[in-house]
């Protein structure tokens, strides 16, 4: 029979190596073994853990953006397996997050990545897909009230729509987090627009998303106040 | 010695012989709003009219004082003639440039149209360029087209494209393969046009997304069958990180390299010599756009000629919302800073 620490290892090896199938079945031996482990241990312990292995192959240059949506995918199997069995009472208090790339940009990969890390924590995610006009996330961001405002443009060319978004958000909800991320932006480009978090693009959403899972993890360990 | 037509500057500058300055163009987008206001339209309209987008380009062009234009300004067109669908954005504030709405989401749904050349707006774009060939004699009338992986990825949905790379090799070197034989197919389109030069925009292959060994395998061996086929002068683009693969974007055969503001256009020149011309590198909406201080664009530009361009391109469509000053002193900059030889051309 499988020790805990034998099932996190198939759990992390398994979004490392980008294998969905075996991440699925080592998903369920974490809800077949509740003595051993609660499926939030397989979900900060293992798939969490692999993906932060998967940050230090993407900084190392090893892994790549293929590698990480991969990566991702896998993920995202065992995720599926886990959560449903995952109790309100084990994660506290459920944040959530309205995000979107915004009009103009039909790309969402480093969105997604994001998307990836709010999920794992157990956010409540309002995903607005691509091309949203400005006007849905002020509305969509006031209807919820949610806690964070991610927004994402992977061109030039549409990402001063964001700003826009920004002043109209913060004017009706002070209390709002703005994230912002892509390509052409810069860190003084989204202090001049008015946000409070920004990755500059997917390979670094990768990095910063996965550190804020690093995060995570040592603030549910209670490593970190 | 009667001086230089700006046509004239751009090819002996592609052909490396002594020219009187530095020229000033661009093979992205260099459309700005002064020119479109100056034309009393708006910028959601240039795309999909000949008069208009030829005059966007030429009315910008003499405004600035550039050597050379480009059209069309988005890169939609040929997915839209692949049937992909457009949204041109005309009832949203402000600059918002056309995309493609319905990505093909599976490999083996994908079906181009033999004819994809004749349809959507490329008949528009084909008769821009008869505008300019006949209304800009004097100035380099250069065509761009997306590189095999970049026009896959308007067509296809990109993380399916980037996952097939590793999960359905084979397929996908079959369906790169088809998006060679056609970026090929337009290239030689274009130069049927009479354009002065190409510029192949391979911009989504940089090592932001693709590993150098991947750019090697996949991306390398179509860009040289294209540059093998052109026969005008022709620019290998890549936006974002091209360090690590800018050994590699020379061999592929391109008479030019562009590339933006992440390459270290010093290392480059370390790395393939001074014989290789090299196009780049400033940050167009970091400089054009945001500066206040048009001091500071002198200075972008300067250390761009310093490093070792050999002509100053913007690493991306100029944002058309330029400051005016700071377009007068880019355009100023390299005309009277460009004096100097650059690695590649000589001067007169």
């Amino acid at each position: 029979m499988a020790t805990k620490e034998e099932i996190l290892e198939e759990l992390k090896e398994a979004v490392i190596e980008y294998e969905e199938d075996d991440c699925v079945e080592a998903a369920r031996k974490v809800l077949d073994n509740p003595d051993l482990l609660t499926p939030m241990d397989g979900v900060l312990d293992g798939l969490a853990a692999g993906m932060e292995k998967v940050g230090e192959l993407f900084d190392s240059h090893e892994y790549f953006v293929p590698e990480v949506l991969m990566c991702a995918d896998a993920l995202y199997a065992g995720l599926d397996v886990l959560r449903p069995h995952i109790t309100l009472t084990e994660t506290g208090p459920r944040a959530s997050v309205v995000l979107g790339s915004v009009q103009g940009d039909v790309h969402d990969i480093g969105k997604n990545l994001v998307k990836m890390m709010f999920d794992i924590a157990g956010w409540e995610v309002h995903d607005l897909g691509r091309d949203v006009p400005l006007e849905d996330f002020v509305e969509k961001q006031l209807a919820t009230g949610s806690d964070v405002l991610a927004m994402s443009a992977m061109m030039t060319t549409t990402m001063l729509g964001m700003k826009k978004v920004i002043a109209m958000v913060k004017e009706k909800n002070p209390d709002c987090l703005i994230m912002l991320g892509g390509a052409p932006l810069t860190r003084d480009v989204a202090n001049l627009f008015g946000a409070d978090g920004y990755a500059e693009s997917a390979g670094n959403a990768v990095s910063e998303g996965i550190k804020m899972i690093g995060n995570l993890r040592k603030f549910e360990k209670g490593e970190v106040e | 010695m009667t001086e230089l037509t700006g046509k004239e500057r751009v090819l002996k500058m592609f052909n490396k012989e002594a020219i009187d300055r530095m020229p000033c163009f661009s093979g992205q987008g260099a459309v700005t709003v002064q020119a479109i206001e100056k034309m009393g339209t708006q910028f959601a309209k240039i795309h999909n009219d000949a008069e208009l987008m030829a005059g966007a380009a030429l009315t910008s062009a003499r405004m600035w004082n550039l050597d050379g234009l480009v059209v069309p300004f988005d890169m939609a067109a040929v997915a839209e003639a692949m049937g992909r669908g457009v949204s041109l954005y005309d009832g949203a504030d402000g600059i918002i440039y056309p995309t493609v709405p319905n990505k093909w989401k599976d490999l083996d749904a994908i079906d181009i149209p033999a004819d994809f050349m004749s349809k959507g707006r490329m008949p528009i774009i084909d008769d821009a360029f008869a505008i300019l060939k006949k209304e800009a004699p004097d100035l380099a009338v250069g065509a761009w087209v997306l590189g095999p992986f970049t026009q896959a990825g308007q067509i296809m949905e990109l993380d399916i494209l980037l996952k097939g790379l590793k999960k359905k090799k084979d397929q996908i070197d079959a369906f790169l393969g088809r998006m060679t034989e056609i970026t090929i197919d337009m290239c030689k389109h274009y130069e049927g046009l009479g354009v002065d030069f190409i510029s192949v925009r391979e911009m989504g292959s940089g090592t932001d997304l693709l590993s150098p060994r991947m750019w090697k395998t996949l991306i390398q061996p179509n860009l040289t069958r294209v540059f093998d086929a052109i026969s005008i002068p022709s620019v290998n683009h890549i936006c974002g990180s091209t360090d690590m693969i800018i050994e590699m974007m020379h061999e592929c055969g391109a008479d030019a390299l562009s590339v933006d503001q992440k390459n270290n256009v010093v290392e480059t020149r370390t790395k393939i010599g001074n014989d290789a011309l090299i196009l780049g590198n400033f940050d167009p909406y970091g400089t054009l756009t945001t500066l206040e201080d048009s001091s500071e664009v002198a200075n972008v530009i300067k250390k761009c000629i310093d490093d070792g361009v050999d002509a100053v391109w913007p690493g991306c469509d100029i944002w058309p919302d330029v400051r005016k000053e700071n377009m007068e002193t880019f355009v100023a900059t390299v005309r009277e800073y460009g004096v100097k030889p650059s690695p590649a051309v000589k001067r007169i």
